[in-house]
């Protein structure tokens, strides 16, 4: 038993030995954070394997402030951001480059199409002031609103908080937090009662409501008529750097297959 | 001589491997201590206390943000504790209750026929994984209970605090009960049925029915195992992570009894599930402080436990029964 | 657990009978509730059975069963589950490779060397805490020790050079610690139920410990170590908690680039119980027709072997997890 044994460990560790220079080529780079980036960067990561036979870069998410803190310890390569940058509150030596622009959109359940809402009545329904849908002029069935939110480490939530709610105002606290846009648009797919708000290609299946006498449609948006729009950032330690400065060079390159990709639900910049 | 060397070395070798396992696990121990240390040094005996929301005050960790007049570390568990506290002592209270007369009935009452179809049950019951549990009460049970039984009215009454779903109290401790009913069924059982059959024999030539002699006999000698299943079946709810953050609400909030029955349809969500909802957030220190902290408490809750399970096993050894 | 005395003896069939209409009212409704109790559990069972078996096979095509996920937003229309299947594989074959050697190893050392005493009762208690720990608790330990330079080989690493600390090796090697208490429970019994005059004789024909342990014992208790391993193997698979934490949420099976099976290994991907979860509600997938049709996969393979324990231990397994 002894020959064979022998002979096993050392294979074992030859083939690791090899094995270990091997792996060290080609890395595929690792991205997180935003769950409203997440959609239009796995289809940017497979499009930029097929263009340039680079690894497929790897997506997570997790929320914009876990890819800022990330990226930060050095977890990942790059941070996906749906949020500007907070001087003063994110660490510090990272650097956002902006890489398209996104609509914000109010949505109920298609059970509930409310058509449009004016500021004054999402700041009151979203604060918690109006608790019943009997109130909200253009509503179509009745009883208490159940308020979808989402975390406080969201982007969309920022955003959402900016546009549409402005300094003061906060979102009522007993509303129920959703992790992702994902989580938002499944709820209010199957409760009638339900308001939020999501990143626009997350709108399919649910109401998206007017703002401001604007339909929220991705042609508005793109035009500028629909004010709830914010940016998009791919997130750096530092600039950007080897396979992160290509990828991040590819995607702000303006070239065809962004653009197209891009262009599919967000609002292209190059 | 050589054999009596290679007995040496494998004597060496798999004591090394059995200490190796043994180090693990205290490197474990230690490292989940050592890193929950800052949370609780910061927060002192009330981070087990109640002040505020804890979805909120981890969040405020995430953000790198402190809350107004608080430390980063600031941090108050009670809600969480509380919900913990709250879905696995009912489910095991009232798993308990079920278990007894369901062990009684298998090893008593029930004729062979049923008998031989409750064994299979039993096993199958307690071999279906956790998250099918988690799909089932999510996909099947919570839209009914939103439909029928969360009216406009109860809904209101609570709105400016918390909202009402499917997902709550109630679902939470329906299912973990259902997931910790076979372990203490079959380990009944077993002790029920291994209780000697000159005292129940004994018992029924007294004149004592069935049912008097389960309860007087049976039951009391059993009691250690009882308790053993129980604590098992403890162990088990404490550490259930996936199902409970699928079923019972996702916020952190402290269920109050004094709502009546609307307690049960609040959301909650014990520490093993929140856990899990807040592992993306490792990467920033506090926060994994305090989840450290949570899975600190965890193992020392499920050591007491299994202490309390070890303490309680030793009276039943006095009879040459072994659990 | 513990070692058990052998099965008591069935019960005679001419028991003791007394007709319950003689009985107090008390006793009769406790024999009722110990009826309904027995019907309740079989009629959960026969529930959950009936609703999966149906919503999943109206919802399984043989088709998604051999096509892998697409990420797309409208899951319900395209893709299937070959990847979280081949990782369900891989992560139990990973976990069972280590736990199996290493399991029987502790419990061989545990039964026939046991010296000195006082480590051996550490290393026991050192099992039974592995055995108590809520998975989340060993998930989050893993991710802490595989995010060590160190051990950056067993999965992916960043530019900054932080370790991922994610991948299949890292959630298998995890998942063993889950399967180790059952293996080292079943062989520590069986090897405990070998009679000490087989180990006599071999002493008595010359042969060593080591061989004693190699040729005589291990192989009589073949078949409990492998219900063991069959039991370790169903607690792996059904584990969903190790799999969101350590195995990086990736739909499909993603190589770390590299040597072709190591990049798999140190990839990350996805098994039927993450990606059952990911359809829920609970997740992103937004397809509970997909969800339900991986579920009812899963409650196949585990219900078989479960089975499979059964057949091996002669019908002794039990639902405590012992056999």
């Amino acid at each position: 038993m002894r020959r064979p044994s022998r002979t096993a460990t050392i294979s074992l560790i030859a083939a690791l030995a090899l094995a270990a220079p091997a792996t060290a080529g080609a890395r595929a780079l690792l991205l997180s954070g935003s769950t409203s980036i997440f959609p239009l960067m796995t289809q940017l990561a497979s499009a930029y394997h097929k263009a340039t036979r680079q690894p497929t870069p790897k997506v997570g998410q997790g929320t914009s402030d876990a890819g800022i803190n990330e990226v930060a310890a050095g977890k990942v390569d790059i941070g996906d951001v749906s949020r500007d940058p907070i001087v003063g509150v994110d660490p510090h030596g990272l650097v956002f480059t902006k890489i398209a622009r996104d609509g914000v959109c109010v949505i109920t359940s298609p059970g509930n199409p409310v058509t449009n809402l004016s500021q004054q009545e999402v700041q009151s329904i979203f604060t918690g002031n109006v608790r019943d849908w009997g109130e909200v002029p253009g509503a179509k069935i009745s009883g208490s609103i159940d308020l979808v939110d989402r975390v406080a480490s969201s982007g969309t939530q920022d955003a959402f908080q900016n546009i549409f709610l402005g300094e003061t105002l906060k979102i009522s606290p007993s509303a129920e937090a959703e992790e992702s846009n994902g989580l938002v648009q499944n709820k209010i797919r199957s409760d009638t009662n339900a308001i939020g708000f999501v990143s626009f290609a997350f709108t399919t299946g649910t109401n998206a409501v007017g703002y401001q006498g604007i339909p929220c449609t991705l042609n508005n948006a793109k035009s500028g008529q629909y004010q709830g729009v914010r940016n998009f950032w791919m997130v750096t330690k530092g600039a950007p750097k080897g396979p992160a400065a290509k990828l991040i060079a590819w995607i702000t390159s303006g070239n065809k297959a962004t653009k197209k990709i891009i262009g599919s639900d967000w609002i292209p910049i190059h | 001589m050589s054999g009596g060397s290679r007995d040496r070395r494998a004597e060496l070798t798999l004591g090394a491997l059995a200490v190796g396992v043994l180090a693990l696990i205290a490197l474990m121990i230690v490292v989940v201590f050592t890193k929950a240390w800052p949370s609780f040094s910061h927060n002192g005996l009330s981070w087990f206390g109640s002040g505020g929301d804890a979805d909120v005050q981890l969040k405020a960790m995430v953000q790198n943000t402190p809350l107004p007049g608080h430390s980063i570390y600031y941090f108050r568990a009670w809600p969480l504790l509380w919900g913990t506290l709250v879905t696995t002592g009912l489910a095991v209270l009232i798993g308990l209750v079920f278990s007894t007369f369901a062990a009684v009935f298998i090893v008593e009452f029930a004729p062979d026929a049923v008998r031989r179809v409750l064994d299979p049950v039993v096993r199958l019951l307690a071999a279906v994984p956790s998250v099918v549990y988690g799909l089932i009460g999510i996909l099947a049970i919570a839209p009914w209970v939103e439909r029928n039984l969360i009216s406009q009215q109860r809904k209101h009454s609570v709105q400016e605090i918390v909202q009402l779903t499917g997902a709550n109290l109630g679902l939470a401790i329906l299912i973990l009960t259902v997931m910790i009913t076979p372990i203490m069924v079959s380990i009944t059982s077993r002790s029920l049925a291994a209780v000697p059959q000159t005292w129940t024999e004994g018992s029924a030539a007294l004149g004592v029915n069935r049912w008097r002699t389960m309860r007087r006999v049976s039951l009391r000698t059993a009691r250690p195992a009882i308790i053993a299943g129980a604590v098992l079946a403890t162990a088990r709810a404490l550490g259930e992570a996936i199902m409970l953050s699928m079923v019972s609400g996702s916020r952190g909030f402290a269920a109050n009894p004094l709502d009546g029955t609307t307690f049960l349809f609040e959301p909650v969500r014990p520490l093993a599930a929140t856990i899990i909802s807040y592992v993306d957030g490792l990467s920033v220190v506090p926060l994994a402080q305090t989840l450290y902290a949570m899975a600190a408490v965890l193992l020392v809750s499920s050591a007491l436990l299994s202490l309390a399970g070890w303490g309680a096993k030793q009276p039943l050894k006095k009879y040459g029964i072994r659990a | 657990m513990n070692a058990v005395a052998a099965d008591p003896p069935a019960k005679p069939r001419n028991k003791p009978r007394d007709s319950i209409r003689s009985w107090p009212l008390t006793d009769r409704i406790a024999y009722g509730l110990c009826w309904a109790a027995g019907i309740a559990l079989c009629a959960i069972a026969a529930w959950i059975v009936l609703y999966m078996a149906i919503k999943g096979v109206s919802y399984l095509k043989p088709s998604l069963l051999v096509r892998s996920p697409v990420g797309s937003p409208n899951q319900s229309a395209s893709g299937g589950f070959l990847d979280p299947i081949e990782g369900t594989f891989l992560v139990t074959a990973i976990g069972i490779a280590v736990a199996a050697p290493l399991g029987v190893a502790v419990a061989v050392w545990l039964s026939e060397y046991a010296r000195p005493a006082g480590l051996a009762r550490a290393v026991e208690s050192g099992v039974e805490t592995i055995a108590g720990t809520p998975s989340v608790v060993l998930a989050i330990f893993g991710l802490l020790v595989f995010s060590k330079s160190f051990l950056a080989f067993l999965s992916q690493t960043s530019a900054g050079g932080a370790v991922f600390g994610r991948s299949f090796l890292t959630a298998g090697l995890t998942m063993s610690l889950l399967a180790v208490p059952l293996i080292v429970g079943a062989t520590r019994e069986a090897l405990a139920q070998v009679p000490a005059h087989v180990r006599e004789a071999s002493y008595a024909l010359g042969k060593t410990k080591a061989t004693t342990i190699r040729r005589v014992l291990l192989p009589s208790v073949r078949p409990s170590i492998a219900s063991g391993i069959t039991l370790g193997m169903g607690r792996i698979i059904g584990d969903t908690a190790i799999i969101v934490i350590l195995l990086g949420a990736s739909l499909r099976l993603e190589g770390a680039g590299g040597a072709p099976v190591l990049s798999i290994l140190r990839g990350t991907g996805s098994t039927l119980t993450s990606y059952v979860k990911e359809n829920s509600p609970a997740g992103e997938g937004n397809a509970p027709q997909k969800a339900y049709a991986a579920a009812f996969v899963l409650l196949v393979i585990v219900i078989g072997l479960n089975a499979i324990v059964v057949r091996l231990s002669g019908g002794q397994a039990r639902a405590d997890g012992t056999v």
